[in-house]
């Protein structure tokens, strides 16, 4: 059983997310040390420094998707199913920056697909309460595990159908944001998935930084962010960062 | 106390109130493991669940998992270790960081 971690990385014009993905990278080795594979295209290749052993899968994003009127890379997550070279994958955003071992368990489990549904603010806001923005719960496909398998399959070619009518899915969902977004894409293929009723969690919330904190340091151990006029830092705790501008930390 | 001394203190409240809030989520992260293929909490719940059926029940006994899978428990002296030692390193960890919490709002 090949077990493995599964990243996409494509820079943008205004971000050069090569620059967080080296980051991701040396904490998954230096944490979860498993092996890693980066889908990415050769734009975003030739700036990347050398990362030891890592595979690459290459190919062209698709594109036309914006967040706040930028481009935003991030409508390929669908393909996870084939893109992967390992029987068991976890698949994670770059910016999640895995400073402990706790998601190196969860690729040793029985289930098929497992996706965590909460997430905190690391500046205790709880401005990531989802719940009120849809008729369903939105699940963060900032991080999930899945083994190859039908059930898995199915759950991907599910994730393929939403992504092709998902306009529709938006409206019969009521989902506010109008943006695609993995999230929502993917808490609808459960739901159909698995019978409108409920499906297998990941008991994980995700130690979140919102988009207005900016980094101000990032180290092996962890990070120290500000926000307004107040600066925090936190260590040997995971963290997933939404404020780009870190890629120049 | 003039108003800049306040503030001063509110901002150390504030510094306080995200670092113990941080701590106490980086401890229920930790309390999260898997066992014989399922995902369980290392909380006092499954360790007295585990305990008592230990004690009361001969083995194997069977149990949910946080999914509400039901999972055989073969070998209950093991699991308990484990489920002990995670807690304990979560919950020590949260510890000494409360230690530097009264520190600061001294």
């Amino acid at each position: 059983m090949t077990k493995g971690v599964l990243l996409f990385c494509f820079d943008t014009p205004e971000f050069k997310y090569h620059k967080i993905l080296e980051k991701c990278v040396a904490l998954i080795r230096k944490n979860l040390k498993l092996q890693v594979t980066v889908v990415t295209n050769f734009d975003t290749y030739k700036h990347l420094k050398p990362l030891g052993f890592v595979n690459y899968k290459f190919i062209d994003p698709e594109m036309g998707n914006k967040k706040n009127g930028l481009e935003w890379r991030n409508v390929d997550r669908h393909m996870a199913y084939e893109l992967s070279p390992y029987d068991t994958t976890l698949v994670m955003d770059i910016d999640y920056f895995t400073f402990t071992d706790n998601l190196r368990q969860f690729v040793d489990t029985k289930y098929d697909f497992l996706i965590s549904k909460n997430a905190y603010d690391l500046t205790n806001r709880n401005s990531f309460d989802t719940r009120k923005n849809s008729m369903i719960d939105m699940v963060w496909a900032t991080v999930f595990v899945f083994k190859k398998g039908n059930k898995a399959k199915r759950i991907f070619d599910m994730v393929k159908y939403v992504k092709q009518y998902y306009a529709y899915f938006m409206d019969l969902y009521r989902v506010r944001d109008r943006r695609f977004r993995n999230d929502y894409a993917f808490a609808i293929a459960l739901e159909q998935a698995n019978g409108m009723i409920t499906y297998e969690t990941l008991p994980i919330t995700l130690p979140t930084l919102p988009p207005d904190c900016k980094v101000l340091k990032m180290d092996d151990e962890g990070i120290a962010w500000q926000y307004n006029d107040q600066i925090n830092y936190t260590c040997d705790q995971d963290v997933h960062v939404l404020n780009k501008g870190m890629a120049n930390v | 106390m003039d108003i800049g001394e306040l503030k001063k203190q509110s901002d150390v409240s504030y510094d306080i109130a995200v670092a113990k809030r941080n701590a106490l989520e980086k401890a229920h992260a930790r309390l999260v493991m898997v066992y014989n293929e399922h995902i369980f909490l290392a909380d006092p719940q499954t360790i007295n669940l585990v305990k008592t059926l230990s004690e009361a029940h001969t083995s194997p006994f069977y149990m949910l998992d946080t999914n509400n899978n039901p999972v055989e428990i073969s070998e209950p002296k093991e699991f308990l270790q484990i489920l002990i030692k995670r807690n304990q390193e979560a919950i020590s960890s949260y510890h000494q960081m409360s230690k530097t919490f009264e520190k600061r709002g001294d």
